[in-house]
């Protein structure tokens, strides 16, 4: 009698675990999907937007099935404005991230391989550049830009994209090398190399996926900024994030045209973001979090 | 003995004393032009900032720019509003810090649970996504989304719920913010938090499993003080950033309506650029400059980093 009944408890409990399984699983998906709804949806009411033609783009109840149409696009790519700010992005940006990878990766190597004298003050003083309010960078900037004549020029927006990213990239290196052993440079020395091609050689190639990736993020960070561009620009050197906002800001609103507009900024970024996904944690963390 | 060196010294031809000149002081010209960089945008900014805050209006030659004490922060701090602009950028930063932080520590968990691996990085994948979309973009969507004349939300709502839809731009516009950004950063949290949960070997998780503890109690007890550290530097960093806020609120409601959602970045744009108020703007600037670099140092230094890094 004893037993059967533990028989039958044990049994009950492990159908109740079963269903209790089944059920998790079930919530879990249900909040995952709908977490996934609510990613997809604005971007997808975005895009679709962007591919109605402009009478049909505001009606609602919305016209759920439609013809696509590129008209938009068209139209975009016809303004002057819009192609001249994407260029300009592309090549300001790009520019920023190599100026800030020549600058910081071989500051993030001697970080990671000297004994640097308040190293621990030096990594956080880096750090700290990053806490400013790029408003409050930008106001002196802004003064001194206009004196030196890089205000509403390219070279002066890249150098603002590089203080973005800078402590990014100098925390998310070191991390990588810090990774790398030693005993790969020693052992090029060893073969007479100097400590510069040990550098350049050994270290610089096994440091490939932090760089790829810091990279890629740096990038982003750059792309997405809205505040440089709208104090230190007017004409030549406005980035597509201005372009954007002074879409938004004209007064009667071509909604259609401003979705596509948002929608060719944002398609690099997704697959860019893609690419990198699986050094995002370690990029994104400055480091803290190399795994994979 | 001396011989040889002489030689040696003498045969050295410019090129080759300027090799040994770089490598043999390589790491200081390594970390040269970072130091450079940072001086000029740490050091240089605190410093000009400071000293425009306490003048007049800046002039050609900085020795003849007007002292005028701290009338500039009087007037900030009195017609400028910049407390009020504190006070809305801390609830932003609290609330969106608190929302992302917690949204993304439960969706890192669940998809973390997920057993099967394609539908594990489907989620992991999709979920980094609306980081992808730059503030400005962001204030894009929402202004066509939550429009009340033209808006897909607001038309749900009113249609699909017995409620009134609420205009989010001009009633609530403080809690759109919010959410925009927790739906713009919350993957941010996620991706940090991913990582971290990760690491945690699983027979830690089994051993906690045994004791019978029920689930919030293990990742409580067990689970978050092993990746404390992840957990203290996704906030930290979130937090850093959260304080840079301009985009999206900017394109969204241009830090209305009236001063509504007027974050102290907008506060010091508009004292700069509309009421063309350098002094009062610099001043601003180097009271939220300090406030914020003091804050994180402090929950640097007392939360420390140890193992952050080694």
């Amino acid at each position: 009698m004893a037993t059967q009944d533990a028989q039958s408890a044990t049994s009950s409990q492990r159908l109740d675990k079963e269903t209790r399984e089944k059920l998790v699983t079930v919530v879990r998906h249900t909040v995952l999907l709908g977490w996934s709804f609510v990613v997809l949806f604005p971007l997808y009411w975005l895009v679709s937007m962007s591919l109605k033609p402009p009478g049909q783009a505001n009606s609602l109840p919305p016209d759920w099935i439609f013809l696509p149409t590129v008209y938009n696009y068209i139209q975009l790519a016809q303004q002057s404005d819009f192609l001249a700010a994407f260029a300009n992005s592309v090549v300001m940006v790009a520019a920023s991230v190599v100026l800030v990878l020549l600058i910081g990766v071989p500051a993030a190597y001697v970080l990671s391989r000297y004994d640097i004298p308040m190293q621990r003050d030096v990594l956080v003083w880096i750090l700290s550049s990053r806490m400013l309010p790029p408003i409050a960078v930008v106001i002196p900037f802004f003064v001194i830009f206009r004196a030196l004549n890089l205000f509403d020029t390219r070279i002066g927006m890249v150098l603002m994209y590089v203080s973005i990213n800078l402590s990014l990239v100098v925390w998310v290196m070191k991390a990588f090398f810090d990774g790398i052993p030693e005993t790969l440079e020693e052992a090029a020395r060893v073969d007479g190399a100097t400590q510069f091609q040990g550098f350049r050689k050994v270290v610089l190639p096994a440091a490939k996926p932090g760089i790829f990736s810091v990279a890629i993020i740096s990038f982003i960070f750059a792309w997405i900024e809205l505040l440089f561009g709208l104090v230190l620009t007017s004409f030549e050197a406005v980035p597509v994030t201005l372009f954007v906002y002074s879409f938004i800001g004209s007064r009667s609103i071509e909604w259609s045209m401003l979705a596509a507009a948002s929608t060719a900024m944002i398609i690099p970024v997704v697959v860019f973001l893609v690419a990198v996904n699986k050094y995002l944690a370690a990029g994104l963390s400055f480091g803290v979090v190399i795994k994979e | 003995m001396s011989t040889p060196t002489q030689t040696e010294t003498a045969s050295k031809t410019p090129l080759t004393r300027v090799r040994d000149l770089w490598n043999d002081y390589l790491p200081y010209w390594f970390m040269a032009p970072m130091v450079l960089v940072m001086v000029m945008i740490t050091f240089f900014p605190g410093a000009y900032d400071l000293y425009l805050s306490l003048i007049a209006e800046p002039t050609f030659n900085v020795f003849e720019a007007e002292f005028v004490g701290l009338s500039n922060f009087e007037t900030a701090f009195t017609r400028g509003g910049a407390f009020h602009s504190f006070v809305i950028t801390i609830t932003v930063v609290v609330s969106a810090l608190l929302l992302e932080s917690a949204l993304g520590f439960v969706l890192a968990a669940l998809v973390a649970g997920v057993e099967s691996g394609r539908a594990k990085s489907f989620y992991r994948v999709l979920f980094i996504v609306p980081m992808a979309v730059a503030p400005v973009s962001l204030a894009t969507i929402g202004r066509i989304m939550l429009n009340s004349e033209i808006g897909i939300i607001p038309y749900v709502i009113e249609t699909g719920t017995p409620f009134a839809a609420p205009n989010f731009l001009s009633e609530v516009p403080l809690l759109t913010v919010i959410l925009l950004d927790t739906w713009n950063w919350t993957p941010f949290m996620f991706i940090i938090f991913y990582a971290g949960l990760s690491s945690v070997p699983d027979t830690l998780v089994e051993a906690s499993r045994v004791d019978g503890a029920p689930l919030w109690r293990r990742y409580v007890h067990v689970i978050i003080p092993y990746m404390k550290t992840v957990v203290f530097v996704a906030v930290l960093i979130r937090l850093i950033d959260l304080f840079r806020t301009f985009g999206v609120v900017y394109g969204l409601t241009n830090g209305g309506p009236g001063t509504a959602t007027q974050l102290v970045s907008i506060n010091i744009y508009e004292q700069m650029f509309i009421n063309n108020q350098l002094g009062v703007a610099a001043a601003i600037a180097i009271v939220y400059l300090v406030l914020v670099v003091a804050l994180c140092n402090v929950i640097i230094a007392k939360v420390g980093f140890e193992g952050v890094w080694d």
